[in-house]
């Protein structure tokens, strides 16, 4: 009891107290994703249109005729959350503009697993980042298709072992290393790129409320812990997501403008296998593949740091032509 | 061998020669995709790639079946719906492929259970443009390992894609089946319009844009020769009980199934109901529903969709005799109990019991 009444005095502030995604959903114990939704939709509050893809969160939230949103919100197909939520966006856009309807802020948000987001739908998101919507798309990464029985996606980690890229004699797993997709929203020059964690909720609202500010397009790369898909416990889930930071194989950064920055730093990376332990599907990792994965977390960690180092506002940019 | 469906026409589909499978994951065919993904690891000289969409799966598809090489890629409803682009170009190019439909639940995104509403668009095309797809309807599980090699073998025969229909019941239940003996893919005759290079002879190339008006014409009118030679040869059904019969049942895939348990029962309390079950939809068995016609003054359709093979049936007979049509949509799957109520109180309303 004494621990619920610190929350109200101190988290109340932090965070907001109403609920817009309800108990009673069917996820899975454990589960990252629902998590995160929960704080998203705090952070982005009643003024919100949700255009959501086929997945998971799509399945567990909404099983007709029940529904766990208290924020407007429509399910479409797995390709084309980004291009349904550009059509809500401009259609709010014309309708406030002929005054049919009063003329307030109302943010479209576009959400859709890693499937969904690096795959199938990587085109229509694309297009919407590109003409410039006032749109935030966010990941829910969980690094396969959950909800059709883990499948590999391109979100897939490198070793990771999928129904669709199995570990056995012949195969470690998934061959390839995870999509980059914040440094492919980056490149196209959105105001706004930030990668959050539920293991880190004030991180999470923070960004979430920054980027629902945003004029013009944003995404946010949500890790989203998956006990069921990575074969982990279930009451590891938060543990799992900081662990995947304090190994710097997913850090936690937003890009405003362009400039890199560091919102969550640890002092010094911890191994990775700290964290691949855990988990399942990486069980059958042998030293040699676990020493590739260090090296190659290594070499994006510090792409990154450079980046951060190194890297200008694009608005100074313009300020001086010449520079670098 | 005591498989699941999905596994066996996954199975069959590498026994026959298939060396390259693209899916994605779609419930309920994921078995499929995962057994692939599996078993196509242990043949040396075959490849599987999960693809990042339907589309993407389809026309690696079309790639394949470019180079020569066996291919097949497999989806439910709604991945059929984005692959049908692929599925015309591989009917215009002239290209074998074969595309497994584990039907759902729809319109829209529906649901996963089984049903048969996507008969239209297997049947009737589903693209755009002037083309068929050769049809196939298993109802068991010896018929989907059968019915696999015999797709392979007509889509390679008529240059033509292939599709097998089946959903989720078909593809989860598991039933004894005896797989077919695997051939060897080098064995099978070279085909002669295959892209893999053009040394020692000149370049040939595969395409589907006509732009002159007549040479379409005759694009599609020599496709439509091809559509009839097959509807000439390909035709397959079943006849169950219907020597006899006063009222026959005509049904595809699992409500063919759920029909025969109704028929049995029936037929117990002395009711003359036989079963037409077409086992190729495309082409459609005309001829031995008109052929019944001449005894059989009532048809009964049952199909899982609110009605779409029951107008195939319709224009075959022209009228010759009573179309009658039960549907489930949805993914309702009925019981054989509820079909012999609805067969046996047609029976009486039509007074079919005093016919001789």
């Amino acid at each position: 009891m004494d621990q619920v009444a610190n929350f109200d005095l101190f988290a109340s502030r932090l965070a907001d107290r109403s609920e817009y995604f309800s108990a009673g959903h069917r996820a899975c114990q454990g589960c990252g994703e629902a998590l995160a939704v929960r704080l998203i939709c705090k952070a982005l509050g009643e003024e919100t249109v949700i255009a959501n893809a086929t997945g998971c969160m799509e399945i567990i939230s909404s099983m007709y005729p029940t529904t766990a949103w208290g924020l407007p919100w429509i399910h479409v197909a797995f390709e084309n959350a980004a291009a349904v939520g550009s059509g809500v966006e401009a259609g709010l856009k014309a309708l406030r503009r002929k005054g049919r309807i009063p003329n307030r802020e109302v943010k479209t948000v576009a959400m859709a697993g890693d499937g969904g987001t690096m795959d199938i739908g990587l085109q229509a998101l694309s297009g919407a980042m590109e003409r410039g919507h006032n749109l935030l798309f966010i990941c829910l990464d969980n690094e396969a298709y959950m909800n059709t029985g883990i499948q590999r996606s391109s979100g897939t980690p490198m070793g990771a072992s999928t129904t669709t890229s199995p570990a056995g004699k012949l195969s470690y797993g998934q061959k390839t290393w995870k999509k980059n997709m914040p440094e492919i929203m980056v490149a196209h020059r959105v105001p706004y790129v930030a990668t959050v964690c539920p293991s880190y909720p004030i991180d999470l609202l923070n960004k979430v409320k920054k980027a629902k500010e945003v004029k013009g397009p944003a995404y946010i790369h949500c890790f989203s812990v998956c006990p069921t898909g990575w074969r982990a416990a279930s009451e590891l889930t938060i543990a799992l997501g900081r662990l995947v930071v304090e190994t710097g194989i997913f850090p936690l950064f937003e890009v405003e403008d362009g400039k890199y920055r560091f919102t969550v730093k640890p002092d010094t990376l911890r191994p990775v296998k700290d964290y691949l332990k855990h988990q399942g599907r990486f069980r059958h990792l042998t030293p040699d593949v676990i020493e590739m994965i260090q090296q190659g977390v290594y070499h994006e960690y510090n792409k990154l740091q450079d980046k951060v180092d190194n890297l200008h506002a694009w608005s100074e940019l313009r300020k001086k032509p010449h520079a670098r | 061998m005591l498989m699941r469906g999905s596994h066996v026409i996954a199975e069959s589909a590498i026994r026959a020669g298939c060396r390259f499978y693209a899916g994605y994951p779609i419930t309920p065919q994921n078995e499929l995709t995962e057994y692939m993904a599996g078993a196509m690891a242990k043949v040396s000289d075959a490849t599987f790639i999960q693809a990042e969409s339907e589309i993407a799966a389809i026309n690696m598809v079309l790639g394949a079946a470019m180079t020569g090489a066996r291919a097949m890629t497999s989806s439910s409803s709604p991945g059929l719906s984005l692959k049908q682009e692929g599925i015309s170009f591989l009917a215009a190019s002239e290209l074998p492929a074969v595309i497994i439909n584990t039907m759902r639940g729809g319109p829209g995104l529906g649901n996963i259970a089984p049903a048969q509403g996507d008969y239209f668009q297997a049947t009737k095309g589903g693209g755009h443009g002037d083309y068929h797809s050769i049809v196939l309807a298993p109802a068991s599980g010896q018929e989907q390992a059968d019915l696999t090699v015999k797709a392979f073998e007509c889509a390679d025969r008529y240059r033509s894609p292939v599709i097998i229909l089946i959903d989720g019941m078909m593809g989860q239940m598991m039933e004894p089946v005896i797989l077919p003996e695997p051939i060897d893919p080098r064995s099978l005759p070279p085909k002669s319009y295959i892209l893999n290079g053009a040394s020692q002879r000149p370049s040939r190339f595969i395409k589907s844009l006509i732009l002159d008006t007549r040479d379409m014409e005759e694009h599609n009118w020599k496709l439509q020769r091809k559509y009839e030679s097959i509807t000439r040869d390909l035709i397959l059904h079943e006849s169950y009980l219907t020597n006899d019969a006063n009222l026959v049942v005509i049904a595809y895939g699992t409500a063919a199934r759920i029909a025969k348990g109704a028929i049995k029962r029936v037929r117990e309390m002395g009711l003359k109901v036989g079963l037409l079950r077409p086992i190729s939809l495309y082409p459609f068995p005309k001829g031995a529903i008109v052929e019944l016609s001449r005894i059989v003054k009532h048809f009964l359709v049952f199909e899982m969709s609110t009605g779409q093979m029951v107008e195939d049936v319709k224009l075959s007979l022209e009228g010759r005799s009573k179309v009658h049509f039960y549907g489930r949509p949805g993914g309702i799957i009925s019981t054989p109990d509820e079909i012999s109520k609805v067969i046996s109180s047609l029976y009486y309303r039509q007074n079919l019991e005093e016919e001789q």
